[in-house]
């Protein structure tokens, strides 16, 4: 690896990595973020109060490369974490991946090519490879619509699609901070009275009341990995985390909500399904979908497969046929 | 050389003539702009200010005789082309758009394709010589958006006549009454108001709702059940309304200046607006300026703000001060009318000069 000197200037690009308790997976993360071939760069660790060896790991890494620092903090939760690396972080660009997740080589640089040459341009997304729980790429993709990102594709799609995947301009950052009664420390961009839903809260916030566009890149540029979550009330909980969202943001544009809602509700049910049925929870995964489908049949129109097969894969799940499909549908990449 | 005509005693000789195109008429705060504007007596010295009011369809076919156009046209694509005319049958004249709509925070709420509205924008803008930003928050985005090259950016925030509001008395000490002026419509966040103010207890308090509007029905039904919400209907004396009213809330999804917040802060009473576009230009003194739509922020606010704590000469300075500024921005882009005329003029006149001494 090559050995970076330290440099007192601020880079162009800071890349936030928010750990809880991810000893295991950590060090991937960091790898990969330091191999990045764009590499005037910043890595900042959060260690949000692990329990684990996150915060040794972090440091050890922190001495053999001094772009990467380490901040500690009591535990804050995501949100908290992700605020505290803003804070800390000194370049114009400002990127986010999570302590279990890792970045394609080329991204930082795509990203910061996109953002230098649009500047209209506040968040810059791309698509995601799949991981596994072990780390081994799946054959599954997340895909986004790139361009003609409005509020309300944001709302009913989330093209971002996970926390690993944005790249920001400061300034936008700077556009939706503020500094709540009972924070002495730093300003909040992230709501830290969430739990879940954090993401799509801040990228609806930023769409709704900046005039930052919000526009993707070609490319799977995020390995993202995906746990199994394997409970019902982790469903509902994520579920109700959306819904408060959805309640906190109404009063910036009643309109829009009244408008969107019910096709967004739908998307994000259809969404929870497609959780279930990954792991395996057919009976709910149907009852989600008769909701969604009750709440708005627009999931049916605009994505008429991705429904379909959602549907076929809630009815089939239980079943030894369903099993099989799932099986070829998340084998590895490398079988 | 007294025989040869002296251009820049023609140009003190007449007054300029500015041409204001109007295409928006309703009572408001555009049209009390404009009223302050041919009211004033410093002004009139140097320029004779005109207002035409104009239908969509005829400005484009337009020929003023005049030597300063200043648009106060709304800007979309539909217009455009009669804007291009406008540009092209007047040639001589200097054209001016004053920008009473967007800005960051309309962009956010109403524009699903920002690209295109920024082309649309830039190619309007461009027709014009000088574009006139409302407030320093429109301005510094304008310029951030490139919508604007800098140098042919003004920043001129709007004044009406605010004596009234001047010679107001001052507030009661323990707020009774809060007061909300505008239009009943989305952009005004009246909804949010009501939200808020439902989460104040006790019977004290009222919430004064000044203005007519497609919204009334719904505003209602959100403020129904709650006595002390009020709905009053437009006002044709503002500052009369403002009489009667301890605190003002502003608390708009967008705003492009808000004289409402200035007339308050010159009636000394407290100001809780949202810290949207040209509202925080408002900052201050009196005034606290809470997120959009963080309704909460808003009731706390509200709960809170007693006094703006302004003496009556405070008070007077800040209208005087308001009214100058206003009138000086004016003075200067019509000044800068009559040196560029004349720096026109000297270009023609000097070699003919120098051939006569020859």
């Amino acid at each position: 690896m090559t050995h970076v000197l330290p440099r007192t200037s601020a880079p162009t690009a800071s890349v936030v990595v928010p750990a809880f308790n991810a000893a295991a997976t950590l060090e991937h993360t960091l790898t990969s973020l330091r191999l990045q071939t764009y590499q005037d760069l910043e890595i900042i660790v959060v260690d949000d109060g692990s329990t684990d060896d996150t915060p040794q790991i972090a440091q050890a890494i922190a001495r053999q490369d001094p772009r990467l620092r380490v901040v500690r903090q009591a535990n804050r939760g995501l949100a908290g974490a992700r605020n505290s690396g803003i804070a800390a972080a000194r370049a114009g660009y400002i990127g986010f991946c999570d302590a279990d997740d890792q970045w394609a080589p080329g991204k930082l640089a795509a990203h910061i090519a996109h953002l230098d040459a649009n500047p209209l341009v506040g968040l810059s997304f791309s698509g995601s490879q799949l991981m596994d729980e072990n780390g081994a790429l799946m054959r599954r993709a997340q895909k986004p619509r790139l361009t003609g990102i409005g509020a309300a594709h944001i709302f009913k799609r989330n093209p971002v699609g996970n926390g690993s995947v944005p790249v920001l301009r400061r300034a936008a950052l700077e556009s939706i901070a503020w500094r709540p009664s009972c924070e002495r420390e730093r300003d909040w961009v992230f709501d830290e009275t969430f739990r879940q839903s954090e993401d799509i809260e801040c990228w609806l916030r930023l769409a709704l009341s900046t005039d930052w566009e919000i526009e993707g890149i070609r490319g799977l540029l995020t390995r993202y990995r995906i746990t199994s979550g394997g409970l019902s009330a982790a469903t509902d909980r994520q579920f109700a985390a959306w819904e408060r969202m959805v309640e906190k943001l109404t009063p910036l544009d009643p309109q829009f909500f009244d408008r969107y809602a019910p096709t967004a509700r739908a998307y994000q049910l259809r969404y929870l399904a497609r959780r279930a049925v990954s792991d395996g929870r057919g009976v709910e995964a149907r009852r989600l979908l008769r909701r969604a489908f009750a709440s708005s049949p627009w999931p049916l129109i605009e994505e008429p497969i991705r429904s379909g097969v959602t549907l076929a894969a809630a009815t089939l799940v239980d079943r030894p046929l369903g099993r099989a499909l799932h099986r070829v549908a998340t084998r590895p990449a490398s079988a | 050389m007294t025989f040869l005509k002296d251009p820049a005693l023609c140009a003190s000789r007449d007054l300029t003539r500015v041409v204001h195109l109007v295409d928006d008429t309703t009572p408001g705060g555009v049209m009390r702009y404009l009223d302050f504007l041919r009211a004033d007596a410093t002004l009139a010295k140097a320029a004779e200010h005109i207002l035409r009011p104009v239908s969509r369809g005829e400005v484009g076919r337009l020929s003023l005789d005049c030597e300063v156009i200043v648009s106060h046209l709304s800007v979309n694509w539909r217009a455009l082309p009669s804007l291009i005319a406008l540009r092209a049958r007047n040639t001589a004249a200097r054209l001016i758009h004053v920008e009473h709509s967007y800005t960051a925070g309309f962009t956010a709420l109403n524009v699903p394709s920002r690209t295109r509205f920024f082309t649309l924008l830039r190619s309007a803008y461009a027709l014009f010589d000088t574009v006139v930003a409302v407030s320093a928050a429109q301005g510094e985005w304008l310029r951030t958006r490139a919508l604007v090259p800098w140098d042919r950016l003004e920043i001129i925030r709007p004044a009406v006549d605010l004596s009234d509001f001047a010679s107001l008395p001052a507030p009661r000490a323990q707020p009774r009454v809060i007061g909300a002026f505008g239009r009943l419509d989305r952009q005004k966040g009246f909804d949010t108001l009501i939200l808020a103010f439902r989460r104040i207890p006790g019977n004290d308090r009222v919430l004064r709702l000044h203005g007519a509007g497609a919204d009334l029905a719904m505003l209602k039904s959100l403020a129904a059940g709650d006595a002390r919400i009020q709905f009053h209907g437009h006002v044709a004396d503002p500052s009369r309304a403002m009489s009667e009213v301890d605190i003002v809330a502003m608390p708009s999804r967008w705003e492009a200046y808000g004289i409402a917040a200035l007339e308050a802060r010159v009636a000394g009473r407290p100001l809780v607006a949202t810290s949207v576009d040209g509202l925080r230009d408002h900052a201050g003194p009196g005034v606290t300026l809470v997120r959009p739509g963080a309704v909460d922020e808003l009731a706390e606010a509200l709960l809170v703000t007693t006094s703006s704590g302004q003496t009556s000469a405070e008070r007077d300075a800040l209208a005087t001060l308001s009214e100058t500024a206003t009138r000086d921005g004016w003075s200067r882009l019509t000044l800068r009318d009559k040196h560029s005329n004349n720096a026109r003029h000297a270009k023609i006149e000097i070699p003919s000069l120098n051939r006569a001494s020859a």
